[in-house]
């Protein structure tokens, strides 16, 4: 099986890159092979100019790994316990460790809790705790592995903040999600990859125009029996694509020509429909759209 | 890493390779520090005493007390010595189950993606389960043994102590090693232990001695640092014995146990290279 295929991806330094694809698309393989556990059958990747295979313990001090859960962490260890054991994988000892472990758990808010057991702590707790490990080498690249998955909203928000803060600092960040709004919220661009192949990389607001390159009027608050006379006063503007009901009361209308959009606004002001707005298919459209079509088949 | 944005390669960052001086024994502490936060987690020290110490008493006894059914004072002496220090080399096995959870807790990738090598970890990781082993033997040998007849000079005594200690040290070499084949084979996870622990009880003198078995079983149970010390203990307690006799047991022991200690972390950093190459170091386990 051939778990990546033609993967060509360069990722500049002090972006925060989108991993995009369904189970089995091969985007922890991607990552493995980056973090030196998984040696390519062929082909090279690089970390910094350094190859992933050639120049394994250079690219070890270089990169960190951020998982999601309790996946990483050893949870019998205070926060603490947990950072100074891997500081000290990490060459680090006595006040340098020290130094570098209380300013991680400062930094992310840990340090109420530093001399906790970690399996007391909350979902989002054990992510800032996971992001500090990935921390404690300095590392220049940062691989996130689902660093989400399962996280309550406040604290998944709070998160992708810290992971912005992580671009300030100049470094780069590789994220695989399955969070279309994480990855449009903190990525600087995505890939999306399916079949161990690259489909895209682009940023997420331009692969909008995949789905299409005008704009998209929606209208809210469309009485029910009127929908069908507004959609049929719609239809016959020129330069409008399509128009459907997503949602009771809800019309979505494409336009495929530029100065459509002002038309159609207009058209329905002049209705008396005043909820309206103008719009970009999302991201989770695109992914629906361009990997949502294979359903739950498994190539 | 090339910047894609001005379409020119950077000069890649210099990078400090070698680890400081001491990084392997600090390594190696902090993962001990691990470890006694695992035994601290798993027992008080009143659960360890009415739970865990009681468990081992109550097997202990149970064997001597075949012996009396026996009819024979010295097989009562045999069997409880035998079985009491076995209590120690089982606990050192359980390196295995603790080694191989660094697997399912998600802990391997990372390791094996850090800049230090993966067997001083693995050495300190499961270092926990010494002290308790060494201690339900020393409360079985020397608290509980007098009721079965068991006694030792108090210098015999000490020095039966230490080779306890011995004990627990040359068996969890063996177990390192045993460990780092289950890591490879995790499918082997749950009987690699227990055929080992029924191995060493039937062949390195715990229940019947040595010489009951032919010479190939006699050989074969030289593999395990348990034979040797063992035969220390007993002469210790029986009070007849040479000094060159007992160093001869313990020299044995302690090659015995550097071979396995060798090989565990040969299989250990063996586990890496292959694992790296045939993909089976999971970021997540099922």
């Amino acid at each position: 099986m051939t778990a990546l295929r033609d993967v060509d991806l360069e990722i500049p330094e002090g972006e925060i890159h989108g991993l995009l694809g369904p189970n089995g698309a091969g985007k922890t393989t991607l990552c493995k092979i980056l973090s030196t556990v998984l040696l390519p059958t062929s082909g090279r990747a690089e970390i910094c100019g350094y190859d992933v295979v050639a120049d394994t313990a250079a690219v070890r001090r270089l990169i960190g790994i951020v998982f999601g859960g309790e996946r990483g962490l050893y949870t019998r260890l205070t926060a603490r316990g947990n950072l100074q054991f891997w500081a000290s994988l990490y060459g680090l000892s006595g006040a340098q460790a020290q130094l570098r472990v209380t300013t991680l758990l400062e930094r992310l808010g840990l340090e109420q809790r530093a001399d906790v057991r970690v399996e007391t702590f909350s979902r989002g707790m054990k992510q800032r705790l996971h992001l500090a490990r990935g921390l404690i080498g300095d590392p220049q690249v940062l691989i996130l592995d689902e660093p989400t998955t399962g996280m309550d909203p406040v604290a998944a928000q709070e998160f992708r903040h810290l992971v912005r803060g992580l671009r300030a600092e100049g470094r780069t960040v590789l994220i695989t999600t399955h969070d279309m709004a994480e990855a449009e919220a903190i990525c600087d661009r995505v890939t999306l990859i399916d079949n161990g192949s690259i489909l895209a990389t682009e940023r997420p607001s331009t692969l909008g125009t995949w789905i299409t390159r005008y704009a998209r009027v929606r209208a809210d608050g469309v009485p029910p029996e009127r929908v069908s006379s507004v959609t049929a006063a719609l239809e016959a503007l020129s330069g409008v694509a399509a128009v459907r009901e997503s949602a009771p009361g809800t019309l979505v209308v494409d336009t495929a020509a530029d100065g459509a959009a002002p038309e159609v606004l207009r058209l329905l002001l002049e209705l008396g429909i005043t909820d309206v707005a103008t719009t970009r298919p999302d991201l989770a459209e695109v992914y629906l759209q361009v990997i949502g079509k294979r359903g739950m088949r498994v190539d | 890493m090339p910047d894609s944005r001005t379409g020119t390669r950077r000069p890649r960052p210099e990078v400090a390779t070698k680890l400081p001086r001491g990084t392997t024994a600090r390594v190696v502490l902090a993962s001990t520090r691990n470890a006694w936060a695992d035994l601290t987690a798993t027992f008080t020290i009143t659960s360890w005493t009415l739970g865990w110490l009681g468990r081992i008493i109550a097997q202990v006894v149970f064997y001597a007390l075949i012996g009396s059914l026996l009819g024979s004072p010295d097989r009562i002496r045999y069997l409880f010595i035998g079985s009491a220090v076995l209590a120690t080399a089982m606990e050192a096995l359980l390196v295995v189950s603790t080694t191989t959870r660094e697997r399912y807790s998600g802990t391997l990738p990372l390791l094996v993606a850090a800049p230090t090598r993966l067997w001083p970890v693995l050495l300190g990781r499961s270092v926990q389960w010494l002290p308790s082993g060494v201690a339900t033997a020393t409360v079985a040998l020397f608290v509980v043994g007098h009721a079965f007849g068991v006694s030792f000079t108090l210098g015999d005594g000490f020095a039966a102590f230490g080779v306890l200690l011995l004990v627990a040290v040359t068996t969890y070499g063996y177990g390192l090693a045993l460990a780092a084949v289950v890591l490879r084979f995790m499918r082997l996870r749950n009987w690699a232990t227990n055929l080992s622990y029924t191995v060493m009880m039937l062949v390195c003198g715990v229940m019947v001695p040595l010489t009951f078995w032919p010479p190939w079983v006699q050989w074969f149970a030289q593999i395990f640092p348990l034979t040797h010390d063992l035969q220390v203990i007993r002469l210790l307690e029986s009070g007849t014995y040479t000094a060159r006799e007992v160093l001869l047991h313990l020299g044995l022991s302690v090659l015995v146990a550097l071979g396995w200690y060798t090989i565990g972390a040969l299989l250990l950093e063996r586990l890496v290279t292959t694992g790296r190459r045939d993909g089976t170091i999971e970021f997540a386990e099922a």
